[in-house]
This record gives structure tokens, C-alpha cells and sequence, in this order.
């Protein structure tokens, strides 16, 4: 279905969400954002995009898995494990860009599968995402298009948001969405046909401002292949500090530990808890034995761009980097993969 | 004013002559303009470094992964590397000295003098800016950054856009170098510490709940450890990602091995790593502020360190990395320190 | 609701014996759950083993799926989680959720000769598939067990692999002489190249060691064994065990989903990263 929305009434469709939390991006006082939960002030739309995804609402940095207790009846000790799901609650995240979106959707391929991840399904499916479509690019670095993304693709969305200057193209592309709207009622209006042509001509337009490019990012996928063991990796990770930033802000990153976290000792009590995890730390793939497979920053970088750009593409014919530009602009020391990956295209032909 | 020309004449030779395995220094980074750290092995490269005011990073930090590599090589390569610094990263380069983690012999050290300005403040740019997107930066003749921009070229005087931990810099040429570039000039400072202020205003409630409001953000990616050089135990003691473990170290000595935190990033733990980190530097700060500009989600580090900057020059008079010789603080005492916390 | 695969059974253990004593302790662990059920798996699978408080660790089945009264798992004491196990008593109760991986292609190999070549520890793993086949000894060719440890204490399954040798050819093997041993000296490569299996109609398993592996993959390849025909399960560090956290990823695969078990052919194609 597709409505008008102006945007002096997106507050008054905010207040029609009562059952939902709602998150929307908030400015910090360094004019940089994050998703908070709102407290119907400060509600608009106008932000570039967030430095944290909305990735850690559907799959946050700590998640417990279940509890577990010994428990003392005289002499008895009787050891009880329970699950903990996510709390049931119905959550709205607006002001999605398309490419952290898409993140989402690759990351529910992930979660899938073969085995479902219950914490991540019962977050994802009470989760409505409201998408704004760019209309300009919102960070330098941003490289959708080279992904085979778009700054207005639909991917991973339930609504679609299409600025219009001063009301916003409404397209609902699920049934998530459509509940949504219809919770908005008289808040929306029908559009009309000049409406859909200007939506269509603002996308049309944001694609061309798209500045930075990845060329021929299918061919990069099998020279990768090639290059595993070439001198490139460990040039390209002299500067590497092995912090986790590039991983942790990347919205389709998705690798994570387990582990145990006591409250108490004897009597026995604590939670299994799942936390972010990066295969940028040295110790990420260290056995026990102290035996490392990737011992040195250079596999460690390799890793990360092979999975990206090659591992994925193998499994799901997709390239798990979206393009949204992140760890480009974040890495403290300027690592910029659209020029690591250039390299490697050079090298490889 | 320091030039990189100046130095490049001397980078070439110490390639050239072999006197140095590599480089490192500044050169252009991705988007064209603001400066990335690299690592320059032959002469013929060495025209790629820079020197303007987008030279934030400290570059001491890869002296920590140039001992590492040293220490993995069965017959490790012996000569120094190159290194330009500013002031405050030879004071780094001092401390590391003091602490004997690496020799003299180690580095050769090519120092620029940041003279009266120093380094530019990408938010309060973005800022000044506003819609403009700025293509190069370069230090004027009379205390004005220059900038040029897609819409032409604009001057702000440097007080303006200098970072924070600038206006209240200590060492503006560095204190340790073998060739120089820039007159040792020092800014002015009508009060260091003074970004304390504020924040020692505050009431012990107020600056709790400051606190846990920042640090409630902090995703635990470790940048802000990974950035500074002084950070160089293989083995953090409060949340470590590199087991320093060999195929002899025993069961039992892995299985006892305490976790001082989790790794959840809640309140308790975020408070104890940043804590203890802080205590950890306290005396070995030297205020590069690469911490701060490091963490994404702009958690106010350089306040922690600054205070125990502040308790060390007041408890003890001293100021870290500044003379070599000096044993580090926390490894030494002096008959008249101060006892009157001890109860 | 689907079952959640992140949530542990409730086991206890029935018996342990101690194979290894001293700084390389083995001990192997008989476990029953303890709701009565019984875990369905194919051999070569593996189980997450969860000591409560301390962690969980990806351990091979090494009974046999024919064998209905216990799970059986041989432990090396190596980290946490491991010498937390080490500490616990016949009765305690322990957390297994599993089956992992995917198990050796056992049905492929009817008629065929099978030959079991461990090193250390690593002999658990195999030793699933051992039994099974010695239990339908009539539906596979000639069976065939090489193993070799350091020294002669380090030797797991000592006596069943003595009681072994009255129903099928075993050869054992350790690194360095000792008082009393009659069997070959040296490491278990030698061994294969010193026994010279035929590679006709054969299928080898190997398991032990990265550099044991290496080495006699290479013996193997050496007496013209075929790149399929070669058999191994590659070890890596493991949390989730469903091919989520990414930690055991080697190229598009994830070992404790795609793996462990790997024939030389394919495995040979991965990036050698493990």
C-alpha cells in the first residue's frame, strides 16, 4: 500500500504506537547519532545515519541465554537451567537507511538456515523497520551501489520512507508495515499520481549522488581466491591497532562468544550470556592449546575482507558488505577497504 | 615552520644508506586529503609524506608492533626504525624509554615542531564548515589554519579548531629527536588542566551520573586501548583478547586465570575497564588524545586520564615523558612523597 | 515452538575412567541423560559439553550410535572448561546439547577396507567409527588400527586396543624407546610408511594433531592413496556449535557445521587456515 505522510504529522503517528517501543535516531551533543527510545520531543527525520546500526536492537552487544542455579535442600543439590528469551515486546526503529536494512536481511540468512537462532527470531519478528530512502549520500565513504544495494532498496524493510521536501512517499512492503499503517489512520493521505512520480525521480537522483565506487566487485570475489597468500595483506595491515570498531559497527557483522557469567559462586548462580565478538582480536580463533590459525594482523584482515567479499558470496551469492561506508570513516587509522580491495584487483589481474 | 621537506631529504638517505628498516610516518589517506599513518621501505616512496595539521595520530603506537614482530623473528633484523613525531608523541617515545621497553638504538627519531598551532579537531571543523567539505589544510604565517574547500578557500584563526588537548599542549616541538623540523617555539597555556574545570565543579553525585551516562555507551571495542602506545601488555589484566598462552603453559594456570570483568558491556564492567585502564596510565599519560579521538561513540576519555595527570604533577611534581633518564613513577619513590592518605 | 539449540540437556555421569595421568590427563566420561532419552547421531559427530559456571567445549562422541546405554567422550585436560570437567565425580551433573557436524560417510565405505590411524588424543574421534564397524564387521572389508601416542602412558584406550588385536590388525607406536616395549618406535607417519597399507579398495581415517595430520596425509599420498580416499576431522575453536559465531570459519564453511569431517579432496581446496 502507498500513503502520503507529511511530516508535520509523523509525531501524530508516533502517538498512535502506543503498544510499540519506539526508537529513532538521536543527536549527541558531538552531533553524531544513535537509536534511542524517544520521549515524543524531539521526533524528525533529518539525520545522516547512526554511528551504532540499528543491528544492536536486533542483535544486541549482551543477550542472555539462560540461567542456571544450584539449589540446596539439606543434603540434596539440585542444578536447574532455564531458558530466557527476549521480553515480548512489539518495537519500531524508524529512520532505517536501505543499506543497514539490508544488513538485516543478510543477517536473517545467517539466523537461519539450517538452524534457527531463537534470540535473534524473537527480536526480528516483533521488530518493525520504518526505512528512509537517501537523498543524499549520508556518509562520504557510502558505496551501496558497488554491492549490488541502492540508497532506496527495499531489502530487509517493512515501510519505505521517500522524502518529498516537506512530507515523506509512505510504502508499506510487508504485513508488519501495512499493521502500522493502519494503527496511523487518518494520519495519512492517498497520493497522488505527480506524488509517485516526484518519489521516483528523488530516487532516480539519489543513486547518481552516490560518490564513491568499488569497481567490478564480483571480479574481486574470485581474485580473492587467488590471493590468499599474497604479500598484499601484510602491507595492507602495517596500521592496523586490532581494535574492533571496523566489526562492531558493521552492520551485518554478526560474530559472537559465549560465555558464563557468574552472580554467585557457591550457591552456584549465573547466565550464559552471548556478547559481540570480533575476528579482529588476536584471541578470537586461538585454541586452548595456544596453537593460533590466524596469528598475525595480516590473516586477520584477510579474513575479514575474504568473508566479506568472497566466503559470503560463495554461501549466499551475496556480498555481506552493504556499503554504508562505516568502518571506512571510523578506523582510527584510515584503513580504507574500497582501496584495499582496488589493490587487490590490480594485483590479482 | 616545520616543512616535511626538510625531513624528506634525511628519510631518503637513511633508506638509501639502509641505516633504517622503514619509515614511519604520514602520508595521504583515502579520501584524499586528511593524513593516514604508513610505512615507507624504500627512497623512492619517501616523496608520499606529508606534514599539515591533519597529523593526529600518534605514531609511537607502531613501535609496539615493530618489538612484537622483533620478538616473533628467529634472527630479528637489528637496525632502528624511523619515526616522526610531534611533541607529544617523543614524550611517548620517553616514556617507553623510561620503562625499558625499548632502547634508544631502537628508533631514529625525525621530529616536526607543531611550533604555536597543532592539530585540527575534525568535529569542531565539521562544525566551522558547516555544509562546505574541506579538500586540504595547511598552517598559515600568522596563526590561521588555511583551508580550501569546495567552495573556496577559508581562514579561522587555530584556537579555534585546534583539539582540546592542543590548547593546554606542554610540548609543542619534541623533546627527544635526532634531526628537527620547526622552531622550538611553545604555545602559551594560561591554565593546564584547564578542561578540568568543569568537570571538578561537579558535585561527587553530579559526576557519578556523568559517568555512568558515558559510560553506559561504551561498546567495549577496545579502540581506545588499541590506540595508545603505553597500552602495550600482551595480557590486559582487566579484559584481555590475546591469550599470551604457548603449547607448555599448563591446564591449571589456564583454568585459573581470573576474569577481573565480563565481557558484556554493562555499567558494572564498562566502569572497571575504564577505571582501571586510567589508574593503569596513571604517570604514563601523556595526553596524545588519540583515546578520545579513537572511540566512536565520543566517551570523554581524556578527562580520566588528564585528572591522574593533574594527582601526578600535584603529589608528586612529576610529569611523564620528559627526561629519559627519569625511572617511571609508579617504579620508584622519593623519601618526602606525600603520606597523608595513608590513615 | 522449535527446540533451542543453545540450550543444554541435563547429563550425569555414569563412569569415569582415567586414561592419561599427569600434566596430559586424559580421562573419558560415560554420561546419561538425565530425562532418559537418548541422543540420535552418526559417528564423527560431536557434542558441546557444558560445565555450569565455567564454560562450554565442543568434544567428539566417541561410543559408538549403536551403543544405547551411554554417551562416551575422552577429554584431554587442556583449559577451563576442560579441567573443570577433569574435577567432577561419577553422579555430577553436566549440560550436552548436539549432535554437531557431520560424521563420517560410513555407509560409502560398505565393503571396502577401512584403516584407523590416531595420534594421542586424537584417536577418540575415530574410535566411534572403529566400534561401529567392528560391531557389522560383515558389511566392511579388512580393518585396520595405527595408532601411536608420545610415550606409552599417553596411549588412551590401552587395553581395549589390546583386546582389539585378537579381531582385527593393530599397530601401535611410540615416539621415543622404552624398557619394555616391543612394538614400533618413531612417529605414526613412520608407522604408516613402515606398515604399507594398500590403497586398493581402501579408506583411511586420520586423526590426531595438526602436524601428525600433515604428515600423514603426505604418507598416505606418498603410498598412492587418492585424495578421496583420505579421511581426517579438522579441530577448531568452537562457541556456538551451529555455524552462527563465526569463530570456526574457514572459507565458506564453518567447521562445526560443514565439518569436522573432511576427505583430503575437499578439505585441500579450503583455505589452509586451521
Amino acid at each position: 500500500m502507498e500513503k502520503i505522510l507529511s511530516k508535520k504529522a509523523l509525531p501524530q503517528w508516533v502517538k498512535t504506537l502506543t503498544s510499540y517501543k519506539v526508537y529513532f535516531p538521536k543527536k549527541d551533543k558531538d552531533e553524531r547519532w544513535n537509536y534511542a527510545e524517544i520521549d515524543h520531543e524531539d521526533i524528525n527525520l533529518a539525520f545522516l545515519n547512526t554511528t551504532l546500526p540499528p543491528k544492536k536492537l536486533l542483535f544486541p552487544q549482551k543477550e542472555l541465554f539462560l540461567e542456571f542455579a544450584k539449589t540446596a535442600d539439606g543434603d540434596q543439590e539440585t542444578l536447574e537451567v532455564k531458558e530466557i528469551l527476549p521480553d515480548e515486546q512489539p518495537v519500531v526503529i524508524f529512520g532505517v537507511r536501505p543499506c543497514d536494512a539490508r544488513a538485516a536481511w543478510l543477517l536473517d540468512k545467517v539466523f537461519a538456515g539450517e538452524f534457527t537462532d531463537p534470540y535473534y527470531w524473537k527480536r526480528r519478528n516483533q521488530t518493525t523497520l520504518v526505512g528512509l530512502a537517501c537523498d543524499t549520500p549520508p556518509w562520504e565513504n557510502c558505496f551501496c551501489l558497488s554491492v549490488e544495494g541502492s540508497p532506496c532498496s527495499e531489502e530487509g524493510l517493512d515501510i519505505l520512507l521517500t522524502d518529498l521536501g516537506d512530507k515523506y512517499f509512505v510504502k508499506s512492503l510487508t504485513e508488519k508495515g501495512a499493521t502500522l499503517i493502519r494503527a496511523g489512520k487518518k494520519v495519512f493521505q492517498n497520493p497522488k499520481p505527480e506524488d509517485q512520480k516526484r518519489a521516483q525521480a528523488v530516487q532516480a537522483e539519489s543513486v547518481k549522488k552516490i560518490k564513491r565506487q568499488l569497481k567490478d566487485a564480483r571480479a574481486i570475489s574470485s581474485t580473492l581466491k587467488r590471493m590468499f597468500d599474497s604479500p598484499l595483506w601484510d602491507e595492507e595491515s602495517m596500521s592496523c591497532i586490532r581494535c574492533g570498531i571496523c566489526t562492531y559497527l558493521c552492520p551485518s557483522c554478526h560474530c559472537f562468544d559465549i560465555n558464563d557469567e557468574l552472580e554467585s559462586a557457591s550457591p552456584l548462580k549465573g547466565n550464559r550470556v552471548r556478547t559481540w565478538d570480533t575476528c579482529q582480536f588476536p584471541d578470537f580463533t586461538m585454541h586452548s592449546s595456544g596453537h593460533n590459525p590466524r596469528p598475525e594482523k595480516a590473516s586477520r584482515l584477510r579474513q575479514r575482507l575474504c568473508h566479506k567479499f568472497q566466503y559470503f558470496v560463495e554461501t549466499y551469492d551475496k556480498f555481506q558488505c552493504v556499503g554504508c561506508g562505516r568502518c571506512i570513516s571510523l578506523c582510527p587509522v584510515g584503513i580504507d577497504i574500497i582501496k584495499v580491495l582496488e589493490k587487490v584487483n590490480q594485483h590479482g589481474t | 615552520m616545520a616543512k616535511i621537506e626538510d625531513l624528506k631529504e634525511e628519510a631518503k638517505k637513511l633508506l638509501r644508506e639502509g641505516k633504517v628498516k622503514y619509515i614511519i610516518g604520514y602520508g595521504v589517506g583515502g579520501n584524499g586529503w586528511t593524513a593516514v599513518p604508513v610505512f615507507i621501505k624504500k627512497p623512492e616512496d619517501v616523496d608520499g609524506l606529508i606534514w599539515d595539521p591533519t597529523c593526529v595520530h600518534n605514531l609511537a603506537r607502531f613501535l609496539v608492533d615493530e618489538k612484537r614482530r622483533k620478538a616473533k623473528e628467529k634472527q630479528p633484523d637489528a637496525r632502528p626504525v624511523g619515526i616522526i613525531v610531534k611533541g607529544c608523541d617523543s614524550r611517548a617515545i620517553v616514556v617507553l624509554l623510561q620503562e625499558k621497553f625499548i632502547d634508544r638504538k631502537d628508533v631514529y627519531i625525525l621530529g616536526v615542531s607543531c611550533e604555536k598551532a597543532g592539530v585540527v579537531d575534525d568535529k569542531k571543523l565539521a562544525k566551522k564548515l558547516k555544509e562546505k567539505k574541506p579538500k586540504k589544510i595547511e598552517l598559515g604565517d600568522n596563526g590561521q589554519f588555511i583551508i580550501d574547500t569546495d567552495g573556496g578557500k577559508v581562514e579561522v584563526p587555530v584556537e579555534e579548531l585546534l583539539a582540546e588537548r592542543c590548547l593546554e599542549c606542554k610540548a609543542n616541538f619534541p623533546v627527544i629527536y635526532d634531526v628537527l623540523s620547526g622552531d622550538k617555539t611553545k604555545r602559551a597555556v594560561d591554565k593546564p588542566f584547564g578542561s578540568l574545570e568543569k568537570i571538578e565543579a561537579l558535585s561527587s553525585e553530579e559526576r557519578w551520573n556523568f559517568w555512568r551516562a558515558e559510560l553506559e555507551k561504551c561498546i567495549r571495542c577496545y579502540a581506545c586501548r588499541s590506540v595508545c602506545p603505553m597500552c602495550y601488555c600482551d595480557e590486559c589484566v582487566v579484559d584481555s583478547i590475546n591469550m599470551a598462552v604457548a603449547a607448555d603453559t599448563s591446564a591449571e594456570e589456564k583454568a585459573q586465570k581470573i576474569k577481573w570483568i565480563q565481557r558484556s558491556s554493562e555499567s558494572s564492567e564498562n566502569f572497571v575497564y575504564h577505571l582501571v585502564r586510567a589508574i593503569h596510565l596513571g604517570g604514563r599519560c601523556i595526553d596524545c588524545g588519540e583515546c578520545e579521538r579513537a572511540c566512536p561513540l565520543d566517551i570523554p576519555l581524556r578527562f580520566l586520564n588528564k585528572k591522574l595527570e593533574k594527582e601526578a604533577k600535584d603529589l608528586f611534581g612529576y610529569e611523564a615523558g620528559f627526561d629519559s633518564s627519569l625511572p617511571a613513577l609508579i617504579s620508584c619513590f622519593k623519601d618526602d612523597d606525600p603520606e597523608d592518605f595513608i590513615r | 515452538m522449535e527446540h533451542n539449540l543453545y540450550l543444554p540437556k541435563l547429563a550425569e555421569i555414569t563412569g569415569i575412567k582415567e586414561e592419561v595421568a599427569g600434566a596430559r590427563a586424559i580421562k573419558t566420561f560415560r554420561t546419561a541423560f538425565t530425562n532418559g532419552t537418548r541422543l540420535e547421531y552418526r559417528c564423527g559427530q560431536c557434542a558441546m559439553l557444558s560445565v555450569f559456571g565455567k564454560g562450554e567445549a565442543m568434544i567428539s562422541i566417541s561410543s559408538s550410535p549403536l551403543v544405547k546405554d551411554y554417551l562416551q567422550f575422552s577429554i584431554l585436560k587442556m583449559g577451563r572448561v576442560t579441567t573443570a570437567l577433569h574435577e567432577l565425580e561419577v553422579g555430577d551433573i553436566i549440560g550436552i546439547r548436539g549432535p554437531y557436524g557431520n560424521g563420517f560417510p560410513i555407509e560409502n565405505w560398505k565393503g571396502k577396507n577401512i584403516i584407523f590411524i590416531g595420534g594421542g588424543i586424537g584417536l577418540a574421534p575415530i574410535w566411534s567409527v572403529l566400534q561401529t564397524t567392528l560391531l557389522q564387521k560383515n558389511e566392511y572389508g579388512e580393518l585396520t588400527l595405527i595408532y601411536g601416542a608420545r610415550t606409552s602412558n599417553d596411549l588412551v584406550f590401552r587395553q581395549e586396543c589390546e583386546d582389539l588385536k585378537r579381531k582385527m590388525s593393530v599397530f601401535l607406536s611410540i615416539d621415543v624407546a622404552e624398557p619394555g616395549w616391543n612394538e614400533f618406535v618413531g612417529f605414526v607417519p613412520q608407522n604408516v610408511l613402515d606398515k604399507k597399507p594398500s590403497p586398493s579398495n581402501t579408506v583411511a581415517i586420520t586423526c590426531g594433531p595438526p602436524i601428525m595430520i600433515k604428515f600423514v596425509i603426505k604418507a598416505l599420498k606418498d603410498l598412492h592413496f587418492e585424495d578421496g580416499q583420505i579421511y581426517t576431522t579438522v579441530e577448531n575453536k568452537m562457541k556456538c556449535g551451529i555455524g552462527k559465531c563465526g569463530r570456526c570459519n574457514i572459507g565458506p564453511h564453518y567447521v562445526c557445521k560443514d565439518g569436522p569431517v573432511y576427505s583430503w579432496a575437499e578439505l585441500k581446496n579450503l583455505p589452509q587456515e586451521y
